[in-house]
């Protein structure tokens, strides 16, 4: 009887589809990453009156160093004494440039009515903004 | 006499044995970065977002959120609350917290386009009671 010795196989787990998993995988990864920067209208809020501080001092500024911006609750804007009137973009981008070459450290005071949509402000708050304006008040009436 | 043996040509291979090292390293990349959002209950879409043009970008480490709803729902760490009379103060209390934990702490309001100033207004008031005058309105991009 012939009792031969019995070869052993080599084991191995074959790699070379591993390359083909990774890509794989990194599409996927590359298809759901999402760097989640947010994008927005930055703002800084003026500090609150400390509590039984003295009364602020009131200061009365003149058209020439302060616009104000009334949005009414139908989106009409008042500029300081003017008639309310409805601004297209193009038109509020002319009267913040007519504004600065009165004085370019013109304060921009935007007075929003509690009933007036908040896309209204933004609007306002977004034109000052693409015209460099950096002193810009928010406040309500 | 000039050698006028033909040239052999030689087998040009690029050697790719390196690929999947590089494909484990760029997969860890990924995998370490990717951030799922889970959306909250309350939410308001991208789409109801006011639209600007002149917007920055804002890293997120330092943010936090506050969602206000149309109906004048507010929306601040997954705890949905209403301001409507002066005791109403959970938007200050929670944000003193945050500003105490982050004093460069920026909060990012994502507010329907719709919703009434009133209520934009007295959150504001509630951020400047505790101190933290950062704020950012998130928009999206004007696409004209």
């Amino acid at each position: 009887m012939k009792i031969g010795r019995k070869r052993k196989s080599k084991a191995e787990i074959p790699t070379s589809s591993m390359s083909d998993i990774a890509f794989l995988l990194i599409i996927f990864f590359m298809a759901t990453t999402k760097f989640d920067v947010k994008e927005g209208i930055r703002i800084v809020l003026p500090q609150a009156a400390a509590e039984g501080a003295q009364q602020a001092q009131t200061i009365t500024l003149t058209e020439k160093e302060m616009t104000r911006m009334q949005i009414m609750p139908d989106g009409m804007i008042v500029v300081n004494t003017a008639a309310p009137r409805s601004y297209e973009s193009g038109e509020l981008d002319a009267l913040i440039q007519q504004k600065l070459k009165l004085n370019s450290e013109m304060i921009f005071k935007v007075i929003t009515d509690r009933e007036a949509k908040y896309n209204d402000m933004v609007r306002v708050v977004d034109r000052l903004k693409a015209a460099k304006i950096e002193k810009i008040s928010l406040s309500t009436n | 006499m000039a050698n006028l043996q033909r040239k052999r040509n030689r087998d040009v291979a690029i050697p790719n044995g390196s690929m999947s090292d590089i494909a484990f390293l760029l997969l860890l990349f990924f995998m370490v970065s990717t951030v799922f959002v889970q959306e909250k209950q309350f939410w308001v879409e991208r789409d109801r977002w006011p639209v600007a043009e002149s917007i920055e970008r804002i890293p997120r480490n330092h943010t936090t959120t506050i969602y206000v709803m149309r109906d004048e729902t507010i929306l601040i760490d997954d705890v949905p609350t209403r301001i409507e009379t002066a005791e109403d103060t959970f938007v200050y209390s929670t944000l003193m917290r945050k500003r105490d934990e982050d004093p460069e702490l920026v909060v990012c309001f994502r507010t329907d386009r719709d919703t009434l100033y009133g209520v934009m207004s007295d959150v504001m008031r509630q951020l400047q009671d505790a101190n933290t005058l950062l704020v950012a309105f998130e928009t999206q991009q004007r696409r004209d």
